[in-house]
C-alpha cells in the first residue's frame, strides 16, 4: 500500500515537471497545483496525451495561457464530452488570436456557460430560424402589421412582438420552436382581443401604474386572453395547457387565480373588466408567468400608441374627405355654404359569433354603403383595435391645413433659374396634364437627355460577389422561361407534321391549286419579342441605402435581361421645376451591356425631385420607336411624384397617370415598382391594381425586381 | 362532305347546380342574355365562376359548351377544322362554331391564357353584329337569337402577356366575382362537401387567415373550392389537419415556412 501511494506521488511530480517544463514559471505561480496536478494524473492515458500536447502548443503562442489550460482542463473534462473539450480549446484559442490574452482567459475561464451551451445547442431554437414562419403565421392570425424583432424582453408595444433571440428551455428543438409560436400568438392575443385598447391604457397610465398592479393585471389577462384563445382557437389552446407550469405549487396557484377570475371566462368581457379585478387579488401571492407570456412596459406601449393614434386618424379623415370628395353631387355650386352635408356614417356589421373583425364593421355615406379600399379596411381595422370602434371625432371632416395633398396653384420655373437654351442638343419641349384645369398645359416642361457620369466599378464585382448565390437562382428562373417551347406552326420544316397544313393542301390539291411546302410543326423555342425601358427615380430622396438597392437591382437585372436577350434599356429621372426635368441614360436600347453601361450604373446618385409625368412620355416616346411585340416600361421608385413648386398630391399624381394613359393608348404596357409603403393609396390610381407591386424592405429590392420582372413577361 | 355534329342533349346541365347568389348577379345575367349582351366574369380562381355560368346554363335551359382556355388554344381550335376521314376531307365545327350553330352558351374558361388570335375571331361575335366569320368555309354565321357568350378571367395575373385587350374587353357586361361573406361561403362548404356546420366554420376561418397572407409570401389566399376539397376529405374522415395539409397548404405553396405556417394555423383551429 505504502508502495502503491510512493508510486502515484512519484507520477505526479513527473506530470508537474513535464508540465512545468512546457509553461515555464507560469503554472508555479497557480495556488492549488497540487490539487489540479492530482486531479490531471487521475485522467485516461489518451486525455492526459491531449492535454500535454495541447498544453505544449498554446506555450507556443502563450505560457500564461498555457497554465490557465493546465489549471482549468480537469473541470473542462469534468463536464464536458472530449470533443466539446477540443471546441473550447478551439475557442479561447481564436479569442487570444483576435483579442488577446485577457479575453482569451476570460473564455477559457467560463467553461460552465460553454458547456451549457454546448449542451443546447442542438435543442436550441432561434428566432432567426423561426422568424419567417411566426411572420407568415401571426399575419395569418389576422389584425394590424406586427413586425417580428429579437429583445431581451419579450413584450409587444401594438406594433411589434419582440421575443428573446433564442429558447432552448425544453429538450427538444421542436418544444422550443412550439414555445415561440406560443409566445408570439400570446402577445398577438394582446392586440387582437383589446388589452390595448385606449380605454384600458388610459386607466391603467392614471390609476394602477405602479408595478404590483401591472402583474397582477398581466397575469389576470392571461387568464382573459386563454379563455378568448379557447373560444376561437382550440388547437392553440390545447398547446397553451401543455406549455403551462407543470409545478405543483405554481399550479395550484393558477387554478386560484383562475377560479377567483371566473367572471373573465366571459366572452363580453373586457381589459377594462380585468381592471376592475385588480384589487381582489392584491392580498394573493403572484404565480410564476407561464413560459409563454411575456411581460407588460406601460410606457413602451403608450408611446408607441399615441403616436399610432394621432396618425391614422389624420389619414382615416383624410380617406374620407377623399370619400366624400369623389360621391359630392356634381352639379354644386361652388359655394360653399350651400353644400349639403354628406351623412359619413359607421355602423357595426352583423358578427356571427361576437368575434372582434376589422371588417364587421359598414361605411354609409347618406345611407348608401360604401365599399371601401383595402387600404381603407386595414386602417379601419387598426382603428377599430385600439377603440373597439371608429370614434366620432374620426369621422368628421379634416381641419383646413392638415390636408396636404390639397391643390396648389401652379407657378412656373423658380426665378433666377435661366432659361434653357432650347437650341441646345438633346433639349425637348413636353405638355403637362392640368387637372386643375383638366387640360393640357401646353410645351410646360423642357426636358434635357442627359448621360450619367460614370462611377467606381468595383461597385459591380462587389455586387456580384455579395448576391452570388441569389444571382444563380435568377439566372436559373430566367433560364426556364428561355427554356418553354411553342410549336411553330406551318413551317417549311420541323418535328412534326402539321396535320392542319396537310389538310388545307389536301385540300388545295382536290381543288387543283398549288400546294405550299409550310407542312411542318417546329417546336423550338419562340424568340421573345419584349422591349423594357427601366426608369430609375434618381430624386434627392433615394439618397443612400434606396440609390444602393437601386442600382444593386439593376446590377441583377442586367445580368439577368442579357441571358434572356430582351430589348433593355435603362434611364434616371429627376429635375427641379418644369424648366429642368432631366433624364440620364445609363443605357439606350442600342448600347450593349459593356463596361461603361456597368460604370454609368454604378455612377447613379440621387439628384432633385421627382416630375414623374415628363419623363415618362419623353422615354415613352423612346420605347414607342423600338419595334417590339410587347412593350414595357418599368418605373422603380421611392414615393410619389413631387416636385418644387406645386408639383406635389393630387396635381402630381394626376399628370402621372395622364402620362401612363398616353402610353398605355398607344401600346406600351405600364408597371411600377416601389418601395412606398403608403404606395397603396396611389398607385391604383396610377397604374391600375395589378400594374404595381410595393416591396416592403430595400433590402429585398435587388432580388425582387428580377423576379416581378420574370412573371410580368411570362 | 358529311357533317358532325354535337348531340344537344349531352349538353345540357340537367341537374340543378348548387349555386348560392351574392347579389344580383343572376337577375344581371338573365337581363343581359335577353338583350344578346356577351358576359365577362371576373374573380379570383375558384370563387364560383364556373359554377356560376353552369348555374345559368340550367336557369336558362340552354345547353353549354365549355373551353378551358390553354396557351396553345387557336382561333382554329374554337372555330373548327378539316379532317381527314377515309380519305375525304371533312369538317368539324369547333366548340364555338357549333354553339353559335345551334344557339348555345359558350363559355370560355381563362380566355387570356389562349392565344391572341382567339379574341379577334370572338370580336364580330360580341358585338352588335353577332357574327361569326369561317373562313375556311366562306361561310358568314350569324348566331341566333339564343347564343350566348360568356368568358372569364383573372384580373389578378401581373403578367403584360396576359391581360385582356381593351378592345376585347369594351364588348362585355363584366360580372365581378370575389369570395363570398363568411356566411354564406360557411353554406357553401356545407352543402358542398357534407361536413358540419361547425367543421365548416373553422374550414372558412382558416380560409381568412390564409387570405390575410395574399402578396404577403402568397399569391392567393385559399379559394372556396379548396376549402370545399378540404371538407370533402374531412367528410372522408381524413382528420382535419391533414385534410387542411394536402388540400389547402400544398395546393397554395412550396415554400417551407409558409407551408408550416398554414399548417400551424390550421392547427390553432382544430
Amino acid at each position: 500500500m505504502a508502495n502503491q501511494s510512493r508510486q502515484n506521488l512519484l507520477y505526479r511530480i513527473r506530470i508537474q515537471k513535464d508540465l512545468e517544463e512546457i509553461t515555464g514559471p507560469a503554472l508555479s505561480r497557480h495556488s492549488n497545483l497540487e490539487a489540479i496536478i492530482s486531479k490531471i494524473a487521475n485522467l485516461n492515458d489518451q486525455q492526459q496525451v491531449f492535454i500535454y500536447q495541447w498544453a505544449q502548443l498554446i506555450a507556443d503562442s502563450n505560457a500564461e495561457l498555457a497554465a490557465h489550460f493546465i489549471s482549468f482542463v480537469p473541470k473542462a473534462f469534468d463536464c464536458m464530452i472530449d470533443a466539446d473539450v477540443q471546441k473550447w480549446i478551439d475557442l479561447f484559442l481564436k479569442r487570444y488570436d483576435n483579442y488577446g490574452l485577457g479575453k482569451a482567459i476570460i473564455s477559457l475561464e467560463d467553461i460552465d456557460g460553454f458547456a451549457d451551451e454546448q449542451k443546447n445547442r442542438g435543442v436550441r431554437c432561434s428566432l432567426q430560424q423561426t422568424n419567417l414562419f411566426l411572420q407568415h403565421f401571426i399575419r395569418g392570425l389576422g389584425g394590424r402589421e406586427l413586425k417580428i424583432a429579437s429583445h431581451d424582453e419579450t413584450y409587444t408595444n401594438t406594433e411589434g412582438l419582440f421575443l428573446p433571440e433564442s429558447i432552448s428551455i425544453f429538450p427538444q428543438p421542436k418544444q422550443n420552436f412550439t414555445l415561440y409560436k406560443l409566445t408570439a400568438a400570446h402577445l398577438w392575443a394582446q392586440t387582437w382581443y383589446g388589452t390595448w385598447r385606449i380605454q384600458v391604457l388610459e386607466k391603467l397610465t392614471t390609476e394602477y401604474n405602479d408595478q404590483k398592479s401591472l402583474d397582477i393585471f398581466n397575469r389576470l389577462e392571461c387568464i382573459r386572453l386563454n379563455h378568448c384563445i379557447a373560444r376561437d382557437f382550440p388547437g392553440l389552446n390545447r398547446e397553451f395547457s401543455e406549455f403551462e407550469h407543470r409545478d405543483a405549487d405554481v399550479v395550484i396557484l393558477w387554478q386560484l387565480w383562475r377560479d377567483r377570475a371566473g367572471p373573465l371566462s366571459d366572452p363580453t368581457s373586457t381589459g377594462m373588466d380585468t381592471i376592475k379585478n385588480i384589487n381582489h387579488f392584491l392580498d394573493v401571492d403572484l404565480p410564476t408567468l407561464q413560459p409563454y407570456q411575456g411581460e407588460i412596459f406601460l410606457d413602451r406601449i403608450r408611446e408607441t400608441m399615441l403616436s399610432r393614434i394621432k396618425q391614422e386618424q389624420i389619414a382615416f379623415q383624410q380617406s374620407l374627405d377623399k370619400l366624400r370628395d369623389e360621391n359630392a353631387p356634381k352639379n354644386q355650386t361652388e359655394d360653399d355654404d350651400f353644400v349639403p352635408k354628406q351623412m359619413l356614417e359607421v355602423s357595426e356589421g352583423d358578427s356571427s359569433d361576437g368575434e372582434p373583425s376589422e371588417t364587421n364593421f359598414q361605411l354609409t355615406l347618406d345611407g348608401q354603403p360604401i365599399e371601401l379600399s383595402d387600404d381603407l379596411k386595414n386602417l379601419a381595422g387598426s382603428i377599430m383595435q385600439d377603440f373597439g370602434e371608429i370614434p366620432d371625432q374620426h369621422m368628421e371632416p379634416l381641419e383646413q391645413g392638415e390636408y396636404s395633398d390639397a391643390l396648389q396653384a401652379q407657378h412656373g420655373e423658380s426665378e433666377g433659374d435661366p432659361d434653357p437654351d432650347l437650341n441646345e442638343t438633346g433639349t425637348f419641349q413636353y405638355p403637362e396634364w392640368d387637372c386643375t384645369r383638366q387640360r393640357f398645359r401646353e410645351d410646360f416642361c423642357t426636358l434635357r437627355e442627359l448621360v450619367v457620369p460614370p462611377g467606381n466599378e468595383s461597385f459591380i464585382s462587389e455586387t456580384l460577389e455579395k448576391y452570388r448565390g441569389a444571382l444563380r437562382t435568377i439566372k436559373k428562373c430566367f433560364e426556364a422561361v428561355l427554356g418553354e417551347s411553342r410549336p411553330q406552326r406551318r413551317q417549311p420544316e420541323g418535328d412534326d407534321i402539321d396535320l392542319d397544313a396537310i389538310v388545307n393542301a389536301h385540300i388545295d390539291l382536290a381543288q387543283g391549286k398549288d400546294i405550299s411546302d409550310h407542312l411542318y410543326t417546329n417546336y423550338r423555342n419562340q424568340e421573345r419579342n419584349v422591349a423594357v425601358m427601366f426608369m430609375v427615380d434618381m430624386s434627392g430622396s433615394t439618397l443612400g441605402w434606396v440609390n444602393n438597392a437601386e442600382r444593386e437591382s439593376l446590377v441583377l437585372l442586367c445580368e439577368a435581361l442579357e441571358l434572356l436577350g430582351d430589348r433593355y434599356a435603362i434611364y434616371g429621372f429627376s429635375g427641379r421645376t418644369n424648366k429642368r426635368c432631366e433624364v440620364y441614360s445609363i443605357k439606350n436600347f442600342k448600347e450593349n451591356y459593356s463596361l461603361e453601361v456597368r460604370q454609368r450604373i454604378s455612377g447613379i446618385r440621387p439628384k432633385a425631385y421627382t416630375r414623374m409625368g415628363v419623363a415618362i412620355r419623353h422615354l415613352g416616346q423612346i420605347l414607342q420607336k423600338t419595334h417590339a411585340r410587347t412593350k414595357l416600361l418599368i418605373t422603380l421608385s421611392d414615393g410619389r411624384p413631387e416636385d418644387y413648386g406645386g408639383y406635389k398630391g393630387q396635381y402630381g399624381i394626376e399628370d402621372t397617370r395622364h402620362a401612363l394613359l398616353e402610353m398605355k393608348q398607344s401600346g406600351v404596357h405600364a408597371f411600377c415598382i416601389t418601395i412606398d409603403s403608403e404606395a397603396q393609396e396611389y398607385l391604383p390610381h396610377m397604374y391600375g391594381t395589378a400594374n404595381y407591386a410595393v416591396i416592403d424592405e430595400v433590402k429585398k429590392l435587388p432580388l425582387k425586381v428580377a423576379d416581378i420582372y420574370r412573371r410580368l413577361t411570362t | 362532305m358529311s357533317k358532325t355534329t354535337i348531340k344537344n342533349e349531352q349538353n345540357f346541365v340537367k341537374k340543378k347546380p348548387y349555386y348560392e347568389p351574392v347579389g344580383d348577379e343572376i337577375a344581371i345575367f338573365t337581363a343581359a342574355y335577353k338583350n344578346q349582351l356577351p358576359i365577362l366574369l371576373k374573380g379570383p380562381t375558384g370563387c364560383g365562376k364556373t359554377r356560376f355560368i353552369e348555374y345559368m346554363a340550367w336557369y336558362l335551359k340552354l345547353p353549354m359548351v365549355t373551353v378551358a382556355c390553354h396557351d396553345d388554344l387557336t382561333a382554329s381550335d374554337l372555330i373548327g377544322r378539316y379532317l381527314i376521314k377515309g380519305g375525304e376531307t371533312i369538317w368539324v365545327d369547333g366548340p364555338l362554331t357549333s354553339a353559335v350553330r345551334h344557339g348555345y352558351i359558350c363559355y370560355l374558361d381563362e380566355i387570356v391564357e389562349a392565344r391572341k388570335d382567339t379574341s379577334v375571331v370572338i370580336h364580330p361575335l360580341c358585338d352588335g353584329r353577332r357574327l361569326l366569320p369561317i373562313e375556311k368555309l366562306g361561310e358568314l354565321l350569324e348566331a341566333p337569337s339564343s347564343f350566348c357568350l360568356a368568358i372569364s378571367y383573372n384580373p389578378g395575373y401581373q403578367s403584360v402577356l396576359k391581360d385582356l385587350k381593351q378592345s376585347t374587353r369594351q364588348r362585355f357586361v363584366a360580372l365581378e366575382f370575389d369570395y363570398p361573406e363568411a356566411a354564406t361561403e360557411e353554406a357553401i362548404v356545407i352543402r358542398e362537401s357534407g361536413i358540419d356546420q361547425s367543421i365548416a366554420h373553422k374550414l372558412v376561418k382558416l380560409g381568412h387567415m390564409t387570405r390575410n397572407l395574399k402578396g404577403n409570401g402568397l399569391e392567393e389566399g385559399a379559394s372556396t373550392r379548396l376549402l370545399v376539397n378540404a371538407g370533402k376529405l374531412i367528410h372522408s374522415n381524413v382528420t382535419p389537419v391533414n385534410a387542411i395539409d394536402t388540400a389547402i397548404s400544398q395546393a397554395l405553396t412550396d415554400e417551407p415556412d409558409m407551408f408550416q405556417a398554414v399548417h400551424e394555423l390550421s392547427r390553432s383551429i382544430f
